[in-house]
């Protein structure tokens, strides 16, 4: 028994096939950080920190990522359950639109012909989330749902499944009373349950009959794309297998899309078609599954498949694997350039190594040269005059520096020595994006274009 | 699994008797979390007690003659003033003005009755709003309103009242009013902290995705999850109210004379010392016995409602 | 009717263990007559999802599990010292015998790092109680004290149950003792800790809890547990709550704890693919009950039991075509006053009759593995007709 697609809304056209279903520009997602008694701003968490995506439609598209990296975040933006602060996002835009989009993008304000200003303002107003008129919104709010992690807490406690799995049909008037119900007990039958599940509450059900209901709440308006956030996370590797073969099936029967957001590489390389690695709010690679796991373009999907145990192949080595060293960035103030490099493996002297990075491994390395720093004058992340205790320990650190072969070592542009100052000026790197390396690959590693790619050089740091 | 209703086709049966059915689970899930409060056998000591009063109360008129014009005065035996329990039809004695204590007790207890319920009541639907208010709407109104709440938690219960009441002037209604005016900050505080709790769980999320209106969201998810401790707190001031309200009528601020348990206690004080016990002592057990009664019942709820155990 | 032919060099034994729970809705058999053993310097992986039994299993072993509502139905718990060879039974000793052994013996490392860290205490401190509890006598020793004619107050300064009044008085009348005793503890902590791979044990020493990363903290568990040497270190899934690539490290790391020291590990997860790469030997537990066991990699390539089958073809794997997930029907029984039968045949696809009437129990197989499954026990022995029984499985050898 397959669910037929079919759109209420009277006078809007379906949505095309192909095309995008969803496309991101640039979008950050970042949370003021307010501090003392009259909560200044001083900061903020850059959760998403500029991100570029598309998602296209009848695919699924993997998003992976450890913890902190924004996956949950991005997934609830593109749900419109979190404003973006930054960036824009569009829904339904076919190939043409798209194009259009991308063109009338770039043109700046100021020099758009009045036909090209309607015409931008047109398309906002049907495609940009936050830009849409009410009746966008509600075609929108209809095709694009959400499953989260938690099913337990995705339900409310106090409702019996009637009501919860009803409930959008309910908000969008599309069936009352005893049409209601018999809608309602198709959904559950639909994800594996009956009319027996009707009147419980969901505390009487094990998590993978929840996460079912949870489901089967997502489908109830025939939405066209579905945001897992996670949806196997918690639940057993017997129930996960379960789940994740429902959701294949009613991706065939019912053309869905989905945005499948996890930390489990193993589910998602079965799952998606399509692969987003992020770290620390960016996207480091995105491609196709297949490839991006067998011939990974950035290192940090390199570190993330090494890490990940795996019950194939031939007994694993674990010396030749790629590891990552040190912990996690604060988002608040996430490194200069590429957000990886104190922690890669491959890291060059063009990956923007800043002053604070030089901070950290000293700590580590040096301790006593650490120490004997009493004060930094920063002028920039780039460029900053450190006052030493004495002249021997700046000394000491000066050519400690100059004679590093490290990467950081050899981004210093200029380090002078004055008694016991040391100022120090690095090479200043912008932003770097995510480019195409081949078709349909993208990376945002500066190595990965080139000749030898992400393997490691051979001479040691 | 656990036990659940048999399973029918409901589209055979039709659309009311599904929605029967519906509430039908509905009440044997609440009658279960009774259950569950019935466990306690201290709770269940409470109820007991609670229902004596309340048959008191509201059989008054059947136990004793109710006396004319004001059955809040008690009526005045003046030839058998100062009397001992059991004395001349007086099962617990007179004060010293006639006054039969035991006609005292019963017509105290719808006194105390009114005035909690009349002091709760209109509490809980006062702080319900106000806190519901700044919960749902945050920012500067929460802020706002929250300083407002903080200014009159800042000062101790008892004292408000008697402040209010002392430039009300003494009447049974003003003390209603002062004790209104005290506790709906307690409410407005409880709820806007539940509410912002419930904001953050992940089905508040799920509605918002499918998209239905933040009123519906605030009547369906928000509030019928934020109210336990509302209905544990509304239970204990059940009691403290009279507590409070009997100290109140003590120190005089109820009429003179009035029938109410606190007035009792104060009246019959200065007869203590030439052992006369029976007024006050009485009359302070009928408080004793009404707080605790509330008290163990507000217990017994709050450990039954416990969302570690709610519902399991 | 054992199948357990003890081998001569074991560590942990145990043996016929059952753990009850006492709850208003009748009694959990959370435990059902298990029996296994860890050998010296050994890894062996206990695995089963959510409600099987293996974390009760794991505390039980350190007699963790609060006594009522729990109840140690049957069995014993056995250790052995591998110097002396002397044996004592956890369940039936006294509480000073089992205090000792706890953290000195057998150490136990927990799945939130988190929770397991007093929050209140720094790092240092912690870690100088595990030392002060077990290795007093080693502390006073490396401060050039005699133990056995220390000054008094060294001992319980030494012992870390020393008040600050006692500590300073000591300062004042034996300096320089007090000096090389705090040292001491010192190095011992900052060995402990570096021993790990945290990179800078002076500060992580003087650290709270908080200030640390989910990573570290685990590092600092496990330099805690591992402080006193013990022979047999418990992991209650110690990587679940971290990140992959952190767990690759910290796995990294007690592999190669593993290999300097000699410690026998009892891993407790369920994830399977962790298995594979550090685990000598592997249990399977459901529902309370072992359903099979043997060689780790064996056990993998070639499953005997239903369940553990089940197990692997429902992990997603690259090959595996999409939406065709060998998913195991069903859900885990509740273990409230269960009837005697096989707890997996309601979801198992060889069951019979025979099955819902009869419990199987462990019977060996070639290649020191064992199996808990009708399919490979005789029909004589159970009593019933061979037509009732399950279809037999490829090579069944024979059982007691």
């Amino acid at each position: 028994m397959s669910v037929t697609l079919d759109h209420q809304n009277v006078g809007q056209p379906a949505p095309s096939s192909g095309g995008d279903v969803m496309t991101l520009h640039d979008v950050t997602v970042h949370y003021p950080v307010k501090q003392g008694v009259l909560q200044r701003v001083t900061g903020a968490v850059r959760a998403v920190d500029g991100v570029d995506l598309s998602i296209r439609r009848g695919q699924t598209l993997g998003l992976v990522g450890e913890s902190g990296c924004g996956k949950t975040t991005l997934g609830r933006v593109i749900a419109g359950l979190v404003p973006a602060t930054g960036g824009d996002i569009w829904f339904d835009l076919d190939e043409a639109l798209r194009s259009r989009m991308e063109h009338l993008r770039s043109v700046p304000a100021e020099s758009m012909t009045a036909q090209e200003r309607s015409e931008w303002a047109t398309l906002q107003a049907n495609h940009r989330l936050g830009a849409m008129t009410k009746e966008r919104q509600r075609v929108y709010r209809r095709n694009c749902q959400f499953v989260f992690q938690d099913a337990f807490a995705s339900l409310n406690p106090r409702q019996l499944v009637r009501d919860i799995v009803g409930r959008p049909l309910r908000v969008y008037h599309e069936a009352t009373g005893s049409d209601l119900d018999v809608k309602v007990i198709n959904l559950l039958e639909r994800v594996g349950l009956g009319p027996q599940h009707l009147l419980r509450y969901p505390h009487q059900f094990s998590g993978g009959q929840r996460q079912r209901i949870s489901i089967a709440r997502a489908l109830a308006l025939n939405p066209e794309f579905v945001v897992l956030d996670e949806p196997t996370s918690a639940l057993d590797v017997s129930v996960q297998a379960q789940i994740l073969n429902l959701l294949v099936e009613l991706q065939e029967d019912l053309g869905l899309t989905y945005l499948f957001i996890t930390h489990d590489l193993g589910v998602v390389q079965h799952m998606s078609d399509y692969l987003a690695v992020m770290y620390l709010g960016r996207i480091a690679e995105v491609g196709p599954t297949d490839q991006v796991f067998t011939d990974p373009l950035h290192p940090y999907t390199k570190v993330l498949r090494d890490s990940n145990p795996s019950l194939e192949g031939d007994e694993v080595d674990g010396s030749a694997h790629l590891r990552l060293t040190g912990t996690v960035p604060n988002p608040i103030d996430p490194p200069q350039g590429c957000r990886l490099h104190p922690r890669c493996p491959v890291s060059q002297p063009e990956c923007g190594w800043q002053v604070d990075d030089m901070f950290l491994s000293l700590e580590t390395s040096t301790p006593a040269s650490f120490d004997a720093i009493s004060r930094v004058e920063r002028s920039g992340p780039f460029a900053a005059q450190l006052v030493m205790a004495d002249d021997a320990s700046a000394r000491h650190l000066h050519d400690e520096i100059t004679n590093s072969r490290s990467p950081f070592g050899r981004a210093v542009e200029s380090i002078t020595l004055n008694g016991a100052n040391v100022s120090i000026r690095l090479r200043e790197v912008e932003e770097i994006p995510l480019i195409p390396v081949s078709p349909g690959r993208m990376s945002s590693c500066l190595l990965s274009g080139r000749p030898g790619g992400i393997t490691p050089p051979s001479e040691s740091r | 699994m656990t036990s659940a209703p048999t399973s029918s086709p409901a589209g055979q049966t039709g659309k009311t008797t599904l929605r029967t059915r519906a509430s039908s689970v509905r009440w044997a899930r609440r009658r279960e979390v009774l259950r569950e409060v019935m466990r306690n056998p201290l709770t269940v000591v409470g109820f007991v007690i609670i229902a004596l009063f309340l048959l008191m109360a509201l059989m008054a008129p059947l136990l004793t003659e109710a006396n004319q014009p004001d059955p809040y005065q008690s009526p005045r035996d003046w030839g058998n003033i100062d009397v001992p329990p059991g004395v001349e039809g007086h099962v617990l004695g007179t004060d010293s003005t006639g006054g039969d204590v035991l006609y005292g007790i019963i017509w105290g207890s719808r006194l105390s009755l009114q005035l909690s319920l009349t002091v709760v009541i209109s509490t809980l639907v006062i702080g319900t709003i106000v806190g519901s208010v700044a919960a749902m709407r945050g920012g500067r109104v929460d802020n706002f309103l929250m300083r407002v709440v903080d200014v009159f938690l800042a000062i101790p219960e008892l004292i408000f009242a008697l402040a209010i009441a002392a430039v009300l002037g003494p009447s049974f209604r003003n003390i209603i009013l002062a004790l209104a005016v005290v506790f709906w900050v307690k409410y407005a505080r409880i709820i806007r902290g539940e509410i912002i709790r419930v904001k953050q769980t992940d089905y508040v999320a799920a509605a918002h995705v499918v998209g239905d209106s933040n009123w519906n969201i605030y009547r369906k998810d928000v509030l019928p999850n934020a109210v336990t401790p509302l209905v544990v707190q509304a239970t204990l001031d059940m009691g403290n109210v009279v507590l409070i309200g009997a100290a109140l009528s003590y120190i005089g601020l109820a009429q003179a004379g009035l029938t109410e348990w606190g007035a009792m206690v104060s009246a019959g004080q200065s007869g203590i010392l030439a052992g006369q016990w029976w007024v006050s002592t009485f009359a302070g057990v009928a408080i004793l016995l009404w707080a605790l009664a509330f008290n163990l019942v507000g217990d017994g709820l709050r450990d039954a409602l416990d969302p570690k155990t709610e519902g399991r | 009717m054992s199948v357990e032919t003890p081998s001569d060099d074991w560590l942990l034994r145990v043996e016929d263990l059952s753990v009850h729970f006492h709850t208003p809705r009748g009694v959990v058999q959370a435990v059902d007559h298990i029996t296994f053993e860890v050998r010296p310097k050994e890894t062996l992986a206990l695995v089963g999802e959510t409600g099987c039994g293996k974390s009760v299993t794991a505390r039980s072993i350190m007699k963790l599990v609060p006594e009522p509502p729990g109840e140690y139905a049957s069995g014993s718990i056995l250790l052995r010292s591998p110097s002396t060879g002397a044996v004592i039974d956890m369940l039936t000793a006294p509480m000073d015998q089992v205090r000792a052994t706890r953290g000195d013996r057998i150490a136990m490392i927990f799945q939130d790092p988190g929770k397991a860290l007093n929050p209140s205490l720094t790092i240092g401190r912690q870690l100088a109680e595990v030392f002060g509890e077990h290795r007093a006598r080693m502390l006073l020793t490396q401060a050039g004290i005699d133990p056995d004619h220390a000054p008094v107050g060294s001992g319980a300064i030494a012992s870390q149950r020393a008040g600050v009044i006692r500590r300073n008085f000591f300062h004042l009348t034996h300096p320089g003792q007090s000096r090389a005793l705090r040292a001491a503890v010192d190095d011992a902590v900052i060995n402990a800790l570096s021993d790990t791979g945290i990179p800078n044990p002076r500060k992580v020493m003087s650290s709270y809890p908080h200030e640390l990363s989910g990573g570290m903290k685990q590092r600092v568990m496990i330099a805690q547990a591992l402080a006193c040497d013990p022979d047999l270190l418990i992991a209650d899934e110690p990587t679940t709550a971290l990140d992959v690539t952190i767990q690759a490290r910290i796995l990294d790391l007690i592999n190669d704890l593993q290999q300097r020291r000699g410690t026998a590990i009892l891993y407790i997860t369920h994830d399977l693919s962790l298995v594979r790469q550090f685990a000598d030997r592997l249990a399977v537990m459901y529902a309370g009950r072992m359903v099979e066991s043997g060689p780790a990699l064996e056990v993998l390539k070639a499953p005997q039991h239903p369940y553990t089958q089940g197990l692997l073809a429902a992990i997603p794997r690259a090959g595996t075509p999409r939406g065709q997930l060998a998913a195991i029907a069903g859900s885990v029984p509740q273990l409230v006053d269960p009837p005697p039968q096989c707890h997996f045949s309601s979801r198992c696809g060889w069951s019979a009759e025979v099955c819902t009437t009869h419990v199987p129990h462990l019977i060996g197989l070639p290649g020191e593995r064992k199996v808990a499954c009708l399919r490979f026990e005789q029909a004589s022995s159970i009593g019933v007709e061979e037509a009732e029984m399950p279809l037999r499985a490829a090579h069944v050898e024979v059982g007691p």
